[in-house]
Order: C-alpha cells, then sequence, then structure tokens
C-alpha cells in the first residue's frame, strides 16, 4: 500500500500529467475567485478536453481544477465579504471583519494556510483510511447520518450568543433556517411548500443566491453608508503586510486546524451530507474553542480562529468526498458526477477496484489535490499582499463591481430571475439580522442541514420505525450532540470557578 | 399543373440549403437543457452539441444552456414561449412534460404537439433491480416468496418512486417504498450497506451496477433496450384492462426517452435542416466512439414519431387519465 502511495505521486509528477495540473489550476483559480462561476460547471465544460489526455493527465487537470477552487473561494469571501462559491461563506464572518479592521493581509494568510494545512490532513487521514474506508462508509445509515444533522444543529448553541437572550435568538434563528429548508416540493407525499405557485420555487431554494444575498448585501450597504473603504481610514501601510502573520497564527492553534480538518475530511466522506456544511461544523467547533465569554463576543467580529477553521475544512473535505465516488462509483456530489463521467471517459470504471487493483490511480487523485493547493497557496502568497491593498480602495469605486459579481454570480444559479429576487429578500433578511443584532450564522446552520435532517428522520422512522434509536452509532453521536450543546454552559461554569479562584 | 407543382418543390427543397446556411453561418445555436449540468440529459446535449455542427449548413457554434427547475417545466415554457422561432434554440427536457401537460399541472404554458420536434437521442427504459445477495432470481419468485421488499426512491414524479409505486398498487407486490433519499447515487449506496433491497431507475443508470453483480433487474418497463429484452415488462403482467392503461401511460415517454425540440413556428427550411444534422450526428462515427466511453447508448428516433407517440398519449381517454392521476403525480 505505501508503494502505491509512492507510485501515486510519481505519477502526478510525470511532466505531462504536471502541466495538465498547471493548466487546471490555473482555470480554477479564477473560477474559485468569481462568485457564480462554480466549480461544477466549469468541471462540465472542461469535460470534452479530456478525450484526448491519458487517465492520470485527465485527472491532474479536473482534480487540479477542482481542488482550487474551494481554496480561492474563501479569498472572495475575506475580501468582499462575497462568498466565491457556496462552500466557502463561512470564512466571511470572520475573515471579512478582519478585513475591516485592516487586517486583509492577515486573514488572507491564515485561510491560506489552513487550507493547505486541510489538504494535506485530508489526503492523510484519506490515505490511512483506504484499507477501512467502504466498511467505514457503509457503517453510516440513514439513522447515522440524521444523527450528524442533529449534532450540527446543536453547534448553534456555541453559535449563538452567551445568555438566555442570545440562546433562543440562536434557536430561532436556526429554526427560520430549518423553516426555509423546506421550500419546495416535498419528496415524501409530493406536497408543494411555501412555493406559493411558482415554479421556480418547486425545487427549492438555491444556496448560493440565500448566501450571497445574507452576507453580501449587509456588506455592501455598509460599505457604501460608511463612504469609505473596506479597511476604513487605516494607513495602507499596514494593509501590506500581515500575510506572514496569519501563517504563524495557523501554527498558533495548530490542533484546532488539525481538528478542524478532520471534521472536513469525516463530513467530505460521508455521502449526502454535501460540501456547505463542512465549513459550518468547522466554524461552529472553532468557535467552541473560545475559552471566555469576551472571546466569545470576538467570534464573528475578526477571530483568526474563525477563519482557520472553515479554511481548514473546507479544503479537507476534497479528499473526503472523493471516497464514495471512487470506491462505490458512486458519486458525492454534483462535481463528482461530472467526475464520474471522466472516469467513463478514461476508460475505468470506478468501484471497489480503485481501492486494490488501481489504488496507485486513486493515491495519485489524493497528490494532485495536495500539489494543487501546495502550489495555489505559494503562488497566492507571492501577491497576496497587493490584494489584501484592495480593501484600501475607495467604496464607491468597488461597489459596482461588487454588485455586478453578486448579480452575475446568483443568476447563474438557474438562468432565472427568481435567483435575482430570492438574493434581495434574504439581502433585506440577512441586513435586518445585522441591524438587530441576530447571529446569522445558525440561520445558515439550519438552512445547510434542513433537508438531510427532515429526510433521513422520515427515512430512519420508514425503514427501522423506532429501532433506529437503538444503533450504536446513533447513540454516540446522541451523546456527542448533547454534549456539544452543554459545552458553552460547562465552559461558563468553568471560566467562573477560575475566576473565584482567583478572587 | 402537377408539373408546375414539382417544379415549385423543387425550387424550394433547392432553396432551403442556402437559405438554412445563411441563418446559422456564424451564430450560435443553444441547447436549453432542462437540468443542472451533470445529469444524462445534460450529458446527451452535450455530445450533441459538439457534434451538431459538422452537419449544420454553415456551421455555427452550438453550446449548451442550463435552465433548470420545476422539473424541466420552466425550460420548455421557455422555449415554447419567450425563445423566437429563428431556429437557434434547441431545448431538451424531461421526457414527463407530456404527462405534466396531461393531467394539468399548474405552470404549464407549452403544448409539447406543437413544438417543431427534432427527434429523440435515446430510448430510457425503467427497471426494477434488487440486491444480488437477495434470494430471488425472477420477478415471479420475489412476488410469491411472500415477503416485504423495501425499495428506495427519491420522490413522486421520478421513476424511481412511481415505477415500484404501480408493482404495488396495481400488480398487488408486497413492496414498501422508502422516500427521501437525495439523488439515484444514495439510494444505491443505501442499497450497498442494505439500509433497502433494491431501486427502480433508468436502466442506463443501473447497468455498471448490473455488470458488476452488486444488483439484479428483474422487472422492466414498455421501453426496450439491449440486455434487458428477457425481462418481463409490468403491463404485460396487469391483472385488468385498467391496470395495463395505467402502466402503459406512465411507460409511454420512456420511448421518447431524450426528447429534443424547437420553438413552435420554426420556419420549415430551418427545422428540416436541424433534423437531418441531429439524424446524422447521432449517428456520427465520432460521436458514436465518445457515447460509448461515457457509457452513454443513444438512439436515433425521427421527430415524426416522437410526435405521433407525444400525441398518442395525449389523446387517452379521460377516464384513463383520471385513474393514472390517482397514482402519479408529476413531481421535482
Amino acid at each position: 500500500m505505501i508503494e502505491a502511495f509512492f507510485e501515486g505521486l510519481l505519477l502526478v509528477l510525470q511532466w505531462k500529467a504536471f502541466a495538465f495540473m498547471l493548466l487546471g489550476i490555473l482555470l480554477g483559480f479564477w473560477v474559485g475567485l468569481l462568485p457564480g462561476l462554480g466549480g461544477t460547471t466549469t468541471l462540465a465544460l472542461m469535460l470534452p478536453f479530456i478525450y484526448a489526455m491519458q487517465p492520470i493527465e485527465g485527472f491532474a487537470f479536473l482534480l487540479g481544477m477542482h481542488a482550487v477552487v474551494a481554496t480561492t473561494g474563501d479569498i472572495t469571501s475575506v475580501l468582499f465579504g462575497v462568498p466565491g462559491e457556496g462552500t466557502t461563506a463561512a470564512t466571511i464572518l470572520d475573515g471579512h471583519a478582519m478585513a475591516k479592521q485592516g487586517e486583509a493581509g492577515r486573514a488572507l494568510g491564515a485561510v491560506l494556510t489552513s487550507s493547505l494545512v486541510g489538504a494535506i490532513v485530508g489526503a492523510v487521514a484519506l490515505a490511512l483510511a483506504v484499507p477501512v474506508v467502504r466498511p467505514l462508509v457503509l457503517s453510516f445509515g440513514s439513522p447515522e447520518l440524521f444523527m450528524i444533522a442533529i449534532v450540527g444543529l446543536a453547534f448553534i448553541a456555541s453559535l449563538s450568543a452567551e445568555g438566555a437572550r442570545g440562546m433562543l435568538r440562536g434557536f430561532l434563528a436556526g429554526g427560520l433556517g430549518l423553516l426555509v429548508a423546506t421550500v419546495g416540493q416535498d419528496p415524501q407525499a409530493g406536497v408543494a411548500r411555501f412555493t406559493f405557485d411558482s415554479l421556480y420555487l418547486w425545487g427549492g431554494l438555491d444556496l448560493v443566491p440565500v448566501l450571497v444575498g445574507i452576507f453580501a448585501i449587509p456588506e455592501i450597504i455598509d460599505l457604501a453608508v460608511r463612504g469609505t473603504s473596506i479597511a476604513g481610514e487605516l494607513p495602507a501601510g499596514r494593509l501590506s503586510k500581515g500575510a506572514f502573520e496569519g501563517v504563524k497564527d495557523t501554527f498558533r492553534h495548530f490542533w484546532l486546524t488539525i481538528r478542524c480538518s478532520l471534521i472536513g475530511t469525516f463530513i467530505g466522506i460521508m455521502p449526502g451530507i454535501g460540501g456547505a456544511v463542512s465549513q459550518w461544523l468547522a466554524y461552529g467547533h472553532a468557535a467552541q474553542s473560545a475559552r471566555t465569554p469576551e472571546e466569545r463576543k470576538r467570534f464573528g467580529q475578526g477571530d483568526v480562529r474563525g477563519v482557520l477553521g472553515p479554511g481548514a475544512a473546507n479544503n479537507s473535505k476534497e479528499g473526503g468526498a472523493l471516497i464514495p465516488t471512487v470506491a462505490f462509483g458512486v458519486p458525492g456530489s454534483s462535481s463528482m458526477a461530472i467526475l464520474l463521467g471522466g472516469f467513463f471517459l478514461m476508460g475505468l470504471v470506478p468501484g471497489p477496484d480503485m481501492l486494490t487493483k488501481h489504488l496507485t490511480v486513486t493515491f495519485s487523485m489524493v497528490w494532485t489535490i495536495v500539489l494543487a493547493n501546495v502550489i495555489t497557496v505559494a503562488a497566492c502568497f507571492l501577491f497576496l499582499n497587493h490584494l489584501a491593498r484592495l480593501t484600501s480602495v475607495r467604496g464607491q469605486l468597488l461597489i459596482p463591481v461588487i454588485l455586478v459579481l453578486i448579480f452575475v454570480g446568483s443568476y447563474t444559479s438557474n438562468s432565472h430571475y427568481g435567483d435575482i429576487l430570492v438574493m434581495f429578500v434574504f439581502g433585506a433578511v440577512g441586513y435586518l439580522m445585522v441591524i438587530g443584532g441576530w447571529p446569522r450564522a445558525p440561520f445558515v446552520l439550519g438552512l445547510v442541514l434542513g433537508k438531510i435532517a427532515e429526510n433521513y428522520l422520515y427515512i430512519s422512522v420508514a425503514r427501522y420505525e423506532a429501532a433506529w434509536l437503538t444503533r450504536p452509532i446513533v447513540l454516540v453521536l446522541l451523546a456527542l450532540a448533547v454534549g456539544v450543546v452543554l459545552y458553552p454552559l460547562i465552559q461558563s461554569r468553568r471560566a467562573r470557578s477560575r475566576k473565584a479562584q482567583h478572587a | 399543373m402537377k408539373n408546375a407543382l414539382a417544379l415549385v418543390a423543387a425550387l424550394a427543397l433547392a432553396a432551403i440549403a442556402p437559405q438554412a446556411a445563411a441563418q446559422f453561418e456564424g451564430k450560435t445555436v443553444t441547447i436549453v437543457v432542462g437540468f443542472k449540468t451533470g445529469g444524462g440529459y445534460d450529458r446527451t446535449a452535450r455530445i450533441l452539441a459538439r457534434h451538431l455542427p459538422k452537419y449544420l449548413p454553415g456551421k455555427p457554434n452550438v453550446i449548451v444552456q442550463n435552465m433548470p427547475g420545476a422539473n424541466s417545466i420552466i425550460a420548455a415554457n421557455h422555449v415554447y414561449g419567450v425563445a423566437k422561432p429563428d431556429g437557434l434554440t434547441l431545448g431538451t427536457f424531461n421526457r414527463n412534460l407530456v404527462l405534466a401537460q396531461l393531467t394539468k399541472v399548474s405552470g404549464v404554458k407549452y403544448d409539447m404537439t406543437r413544438f417543431a420536434w427534432i427527434g429523440s437521442a435515446a430510448s430510457e427504459s425503467t427497471v426494477l433491480a434488487i440486491r444480488s445477495d437477495l434470494p430471488y432470481k425472477s420477478f415471479d419468485e420475489m412476488r410469491k416468496a411472500g415477503k416485504t421488499v423495501v425499495i428506495g426512491a427519491t420522490g413522486p414524479g421520478a421513476n424511481t418512486y412511481d415505477f415500484p409505486l404501480l408493482l404495488k398498487e396495481l400488480l398487488g407486490v408486497d413492496i414498501k417504498i422508502v422516500s427521501g433519499y437525495s439523488s439515484s447515487s444514495d439510494i444505491m449506496l443505501a442499497l450497498e450497506r442494505k439500509e433497502v433491497d433494491g431501486r427502480a431507475g433508468s436502466y442506463s443508470s443501473l447497468q455498471t451496477f448490473v455488470e458488476r453483480g452488486t444488483v439484479r433487474p428483474l422487472v422492466r418497463a414498455r421501453a426496450v433496450e439491449p440486455g434487458i429484452e428477457k425481462l418481463p415488462v409490468d403491463e404485460n403482467l396487469a391483472p385488468n384492462a385498467r391496470a395495463k392503461a395505467i402502466m402503459a401511460l406512465r411507460s409511454a415517454p420512456e420511448v421518447v426517452g431524450r426528447p429534443f425540440v424547437m420553438t413552435p413556428g420554426t420556419p420549415e427550411p430551418l427545422l428540416k435542416a436541424m433534423r437531418d444534422a441531429f439524424a446524422k450526428a447521432i449517428k456520427d462515427p465520432e460521436l458514436i466512439a465518445e457515447a460509448r466511453k461515457a457509457k452513454m447508448d443513444l438512439e436515433y428516433m425521427p421527430g415524426d414519431e416522437a410526435l405521433r407517440l407525444v400525441k398518442e398519449v395525449l389523446s387517452q381517454p379521460k377516464e384513463v387519465v383520471d385513474e393514472f392521476g390517482k397514482y402519479i403525480k408529476f413531481g421535482e
């Protein structure tokens, strides 16, 4: 197996494969940076080009592109508060807050370094997991997936403000998210819910216009009202430093970065949970690391840990997401479905063989993800400080550009004017939430987990009736969820007793 | 008089090619797909987009635009009523749109019979497949075993749900449908972990799993594909005429599995040019080689034939449609 691990590396390092990977990286870089131009669509567009390639070259090209999209998507999130991809919204909360305080360089340094760590941890975890990955995936049935959603929802506790009022608001926002997730036709009886006789709403709401609205619109209004640059009136000199500070932050909070990477890998491996979830779970976990109420309050206002967690999880999930596709021939996401088409074109039929006979190819894919990230992060550092300076450009000049990006970005999800309307509606919701001091993270958590929770609960009950409640992994996850909910309480009690000791 | 008519006809034919060439030259033809990227409809449209230009006069660009939503109704309404009949817009939609029209789903603004039909690129048959480790070797054995078979499904309106539903309701097969999986891939994984015993789906999506020995197909719908000719057909097992009519109606659109149409009122020469190009592109050796690599089975059906089948579905008597509507709900 170790042999295959290194043979895989050699395959990627062949000059042709490597060249195609660089080409893929170049494409993915821009796709990630521009909101709306999604990784999935680009994969579909690029698929015909691989007819003429060898399998390894084809994967180096497609995966190189795919792996980078998530990395550079974070850059847009940090700089402008616009999610560069549907899966990179969680970095906005603290990343963009840092940018507004003139720490864009540091935030970018942190998000890129943690992305790199995430990609490497994800790949290593994957390599170690190869022998057990089939039984691992198969041991997570619908009841277990439902419980993962519950653990995710439990994180609302750590994403809400302190005190009863804060908790109440957090859970209400989460409830609203769950409610919004029910829009569309339900998959059990086919009843149309909250569709208001509109065809557009049949299929439910797309994540991208909702996220763009809820995060980007309040930022634009804020920028316009302040009438300054994103970073305010700070001297430009400070902006161009700090990227290295972000690197140091990653190592200062190294264990957190590793833990969040592992969360990302795990969620990636679980089919049917989806990429958007992993970042928010990692964010929730990062928020748990705050030791005192004062620290807790810093989250959402520019705590670097709120950047490191999602940054790491976002990239580590990519390696994990390959697993269902490779080991079962069953794609875990729409990007992976297109990649599966790529497998066929190159004469490979994904399935159990990929973990034995074609293990080298599988590892070469893992290596591609790692190498693509290393190269991108290194390249980004060359002009990171220049990118950070964008936050000192006057708002009046920046706002039209950002507006174009968010309009196009939302519209490309369905090519329907409804996308724009949804963006505005949730823009208003987001703005009101910001004004009123309601947390947005629980809302998004509810939104991304709503369908998963609903459907897997239904399936669990329909299939196993009450017996699913006694499955061992379900019980473990239940305990975990209870722990996650109680953690803030335990923490504040501990802080209090510490204070008492000092006094 | 006869001669004059023939002359006019000949002149008209001669005029077709240059007129179409002038219309297509330097232009971009858009294929509107009613689904997101990555699915079967999308892949079919994209492979055709690569090979259509060769056979179109004036060699226009052909691109694909995804217009998902409401299970293709949005895209169909667009091609029907919004796009210009200038031969530059094609549409490919959910094959069951004809059933949405038949059952009068709200929001339908198109009339399938009025589209300028180009043809169909494949026929897609639905099969029910069960885990290979189950003891049933045939549909008959499964029915007679007297044990409930758990079938995973995505939701009403999808063939993963509707096909087993009719087997259960009309043939009395002991089936329990567990619905809510987010995609047929998810059902496949549920099947591997033995959460469900089987699933229905288009044979093309199940083929690799049949070849690998994960599942065994037991029963199919009317449309036939190589490899499943010998499976029993659901409607042939129907106990009465009513059941047979309902199952036949569900299966009918599958014969026109990948429909391609243009906006109503597209001028005859342009339609003819597009039909010819479509027919030739599907038989193009390069396309066939690519499709085989991508594990897609394309099969050409002329526009007239597709239109005839669509009309047949829409001319069903009201009683049959009402009965059909009791079971099948057009959905996302």
